[in-house]
């Protein structure tokens, strides 16, 4: 029913990496024009930006190239599985970046976003590449439009994460500055908030306490996950296994299967193998990944804030961010402008089409489902935070930055820890 | 004698006499012009409430609350949603220890989305989108309606964008126009704006969600949503409960990639109404088959033992008939030869002996492990003249007493297709509701409403804009109304 055309999936698989390719150059460019203007106080690196916009376009291209020849060579639209879905995503998240670049063209935010597109493409190689025959469920013309239209809009919110995050980082940069200065003036205590940030600017009375907090739990959080990813990519190229009657390990297995005896896999270090069993509410696979994704993206974390930052690594990039903060709420802002009515519509209303369609009923509270309502009703909320009177701002960057959290987990999260119709799309970690 | 002075109504400070506001607290007197001061406790509530529900705040905490009672549903397996044959009071304990599914399911947890606090919760919701969007809609309407064209140069200069130039309101008003703008002029003063409707967006979508809102809750009356589900064997036809029609499956297909994985599910179905053929479709997921309001969709199928093909063996071991045995509903008797019958006994599907009873029983409603028990007996006396116990499915030898033992050449299987009917009447309801959304999702974010004012001064002209959206295409649209760019006036 399907043909294949294996030539046209190679050539896919060359696109996709000279999109990397471009990706990479990009970040690089973004970074070091940024850097080399703020040192030459922008005397140099003034072209840098053009570059990296140029490299990022390229990307953008090859990108869109290799989804075309995947679609033609597997002979079905590549958003079926978690590797061509997540590629998908990079490239919404870039195109959408793309956009955004052409209204606004600040070259900070491209340093940001590129990475972002680079890592999600790192993140798509975990999982495995092969073209798979699709199962019935997703043969309809609604697989390219709901999918694709969903991740459009998620791309939009990707940038409206990279552009929110920007803001509180510069927001934080201006505060600190101020307090710097006043501690270099004046002696007595210092101002809890100074006065030259406006009303949104300042810091709301948590954000006192737990700003800076929530700020280092987001970086850690992304040192998480590029630990996940780092540790899945070597695994699955490594070969080590631990066979279960129920599941294959490709680490040591700490955390066994539901009903596998303690110790049953023999010992590493002195330690049995499993040491526990997993609880009834997780695969202990998930389970035993997650484990290690978290102490590594401790190490990871740990190494930036020990010997580069030196301290708090929010507050290490907050004082090197420039830019005007307005623009950078602008910013957000018209990304999620864009992006919520996109995804309100490939998300949502479509979705609800489909499973009517395919399903019988338009709702079911499938745990993919309402994920994907809790983050229409939290970029909801970061809209009517922007208008209610000062609750914008900060207030709101937070919530953005937590819709793109709340959008990566229905995307990854429900997938591999809930079960639910969606879980032919789930992968093997 | 002086009059004395009047107390205030709210805070009881003398307030001079004819004061219309009390110097102390600042609020205003003479309840003749305030109703709103005169009120029952009932009147004094409901204004509060409507108050309440007209915060944005509000609404922003009420919608963030929505989200985290979803979430709180998607973490606990939900009731419609777990396979497992038990009940939920029996399921819930086993699944999540006897402490927490006990503490789960009275929590309303395990059917999250159909539980008090989360109905609630959407009403709550509901009433916000209701009072939020009266209490804004018509003053707004009233603003773009008429709007203040007067204004002083202190107000214009303090707009987002502003700018200068030389030139008349009259020419203003032409380029304006030319431009798009609805243009009205009041002294020396001009008010201009275009994309109006943009304004009226988030209106729209507010109402699009609670028609949304309703038809879902409209799922919950009485006929309102109908389901059934059928099993249907190839080839016969079953009645749908509660329904004036049955449905034939004339053949079930499974297709499968050479990897084993399936490729298609199909069921060549026909409605059969009065003993008629009134509709006949392939059913396939994705493709459901639509008659009379219902939608019937392939949800599931099986396969399981369906006729045994059984040889009656004689002691030579000469096979003398061969009888087909339905495993779902053998009859209560076949013919061996012309003298012989063979009479079924006893019939299990799913053969097990009961531990407590110590009886032979079934084990599940589906055909497993069948088992037949049935003797020999001479058709003209009724003589039985042999005995013979039959495990279809096994590997036993047979167990037989006198001439005749039973053997099973082959089994058929027998696929049956699962398929689900839906009535929902709430779906086109649903389904405008999401298209008034999107309509204003649209307007609202697609359309930008701009604002201009401008005043003339010294035969100067004093320009100040204002964008709901996309500041920086309005700087753009004042720079070209300005000549900005080839030296003309100047924008700051």
């Amino acid at each position: 029913m399907t043909t294949q055309n294996p030539m046209l999936v190679t050539a896919s698989a060359w696109l996709l990496f000279l999109a990397f390719v471009g990706y990479v150059a990009a970040t690089l460019f973004y970074a070091s024009g940024f850097i080399g203007g703020r040192i030459s106080q922008g005397a140099k690196f003034a072209k840098v930006g053009n570059w990296a916009t140029n490299a990022h376009a390229a990307g953008v291209l090859f990108h869109a190239a290799a989804i075309i020849a995947r679609w033609q060579g597997a002979g079905h639209w590549p958003t079926s599985n978690m590797y061509e879905f997540i590629g998908f995503m990079a490239f919404t998240s870039m195109l959408a970046f793309q956009v955004i670049n052409r209204i606004f063209r600040m070259h900070l935010l491209g340093a940001l976003v590129s990475p972002t597109g680079v890592f999600l493409m790192a993140y798509s190689y975990v999982f495995p590449p092969k073209v798979a025959p699709l199962v019935p469920a997703l043969k309809s013309y609604w697989l390219p439009i709901h999918v694709s239209l969903a991740a459009l809009g998620e791309g939009f919110f990707a940038v409206a994460f990279g552009a929110a995050l920007l803001y509180l980082l510069r927001v934080r940069g201006l505060e600190l500055a101020a307090r710097d200065e006043v501690a270099a003036t004046a002696s007595g205590p210092l101002p809890a908030t100074p006065t030259t940030l406006s009303r949104e600017e300042r810091q709301a009375p948590w954000e006192r306490v737990w700003g800076q907090r929530a700020m280092e739990v987001l970086f850690y959080g992304m040192s998480v996950m590029l630990g996940f990813t780092l540790l899945a990519l070597i695994l699955r190229y490594s070969g080590f296994q631990w066979i279960f009657d129920t599941a294959t390990y490709h680490l040591p297995p700490i955390i066994g299967p539901l009903g596998e005896a303690v110790g049953s896999k023999g010992s590493l270090l002195g330690l049995p193998l499993p040491l526990v069993e997993a609880p009834t509410w997780m695969r202990g696979k998930h389970m035993n990944t997650m484990l290690y994704s978290l102490v590594l993206g401790g190490l990871i974390y740990g190494f930036v804030r020990a010997f580069l930052t030196k301290g708090p690594v929010g507050d290490w990039l907050a004082r090197r961010v420039s830019g005007d903060s307005e623009t950078l709420d602008e910013i957000s802002y018209r990304a999620v402008a864009i992006g919520y009515p996109v995804f309100t519509l490939g998300g949502l209303i479509f979705a609800m089409l489909w499973a009517k369609e395919a399903w019988g009923d338009y709702w079911f509270w499938d745990p993919k489902e309402t994920w994907a309502l809790i983050a229409w009703l939290t970029y909801t909320a970061y809209l009517h935070l922007r208008i209610s009177r000062g609750w914008g701002g900060r207030r709101a960057a937070w919530v953005a930055v937590l819709g793109f959290g709340v959008i990566l987990f229905t995307l990854i999260g429900v997938n591999l820890l809930i079960v639910g119709v969606h879980s032919y799309a789930g992968g093997d970690l | 004698m002086r009059l004395a002075a009047a107390k205030c109504e709210g805070c009881g400070a003398a307030v001079p006499e004819g004061g219309s506001f009390c110097p102390a607290c600042g609020r205003s007197q003479g309840t003749a012009e305030r109703p709103r001061q005169v009120q029952s406790g009932w009147t004094a509530f409901v204004d509060r409430a409507w108050d309440f529900f007209a915060s944005t705040r509000v609404a922003t905490v009420l919608i963030i609350l929505l989200a985290l009672g979803s979430v709180a549903g998607s973490l606990v397996e939900q009731e419609h949603l777990y396979q497992d044959w038990r009940l939920p009071d029996m399921y819930y304990p086993d699944r999540y220890g006897p402490f927490w599914g006990r503490l789960y399911m009275a929590l309303g947890l395990t059917h999250a989305y159909t539980s008090i606090w989360y109905v609630t919760l959407v009403l709550l919701v509901v009433v916000s989108l209701i009072i939020c969007s009266l209490h804004r809609l018509i003053p707004l309407h009233r603003t773009l309606v008429k709007p203040q064209v007067w204004k002083l140069s202190h107000f214009i200069r303090r707009q987002e964008v502003t700018g200068e130039t030389a030139g008349t309101l009259d020419g203003m008003e032409s380029s304006l126009r030319k431009r798009g703008f609805k243009v009205v002029r009041d002294r020396e003063c001009l008010y201009a704006d275009r994309g109006r409707i943009s304004r009226y967006g988030p209106y729209i979508i507010h109402i699009g969600l609670l028609l949304v809102a309703f038809s879902a809750m409209g799922k919950a009356l009485p006929a309102m949503n109908q389901v059934r589900d059928v099993w249907v064997p190839d080839g016969q036809t079953v009645k749908v409960p509660e329904t004036d029609f049955a449905i034939t499956n004339h053949k079930f297909t499974m297709e499968l990639y050479p990897s084993g994985a399936p490729s298609r599910f199909a069921t060549d179905a026909a409605v059969v109404k009065g003993g008629q053929e009134v509709a006949r479709q392939t059913i396939e997921v994705n493709h459901p088959l639509r008659y009379e309001g219902w939608d019937i969709y392939q949800a599931s199928w099986r396969e399981e033992p369906g006729i045994a093909h059984v040889a009656v063996v004689d002691s030579g071991g000469r096979p003398v008939a061969t009888l087909p045995v339905d495993l779902r509903n053998p009859a209560a008797e076949y013919a061996v030869t012309d003298t012989v019958k063979l009479v079924v006994q006893s019939y299990f599907h799913d053969f097990v002996v009961d531990s407590a009873t110590n009886q032979p029983t079934n084990a599940s409603f589906e055909v497993k492990n069948p088992v037949l028990l049935a003797d020999f007996v001479e058709s003209a006396t009724g003589k039985t003249v042999g005995k013979a116990a039959l495990l279809v499915l096994g590997q036993t030898p047979p167990i037989f007493e006198g001439a005749y033992r039973l053997e099973v050449q082959k089994v058929e299987t027998r696929w049956y297709t699962a398929l689900k009917l839906h009535k929902d009447h709430t779906v086109p309801f649903m389904y405008f509701g999401l298209f008034v959304v999107m309509l204003g999702m649209v307007i609202t974010f697609f359309w930008f409403h701009w604002q201009i004012w401008v005043r003339e001064e010294s035969g100067r002209l004093l320009l100040g804009a204002r964008a709901y959206k996309n500041k920086f295409g309005l700087k753009q649209e004042v720079r070209r109304l300005l000549g900005t760019d080839s030296g003309e006036g100047k924008i700051a």
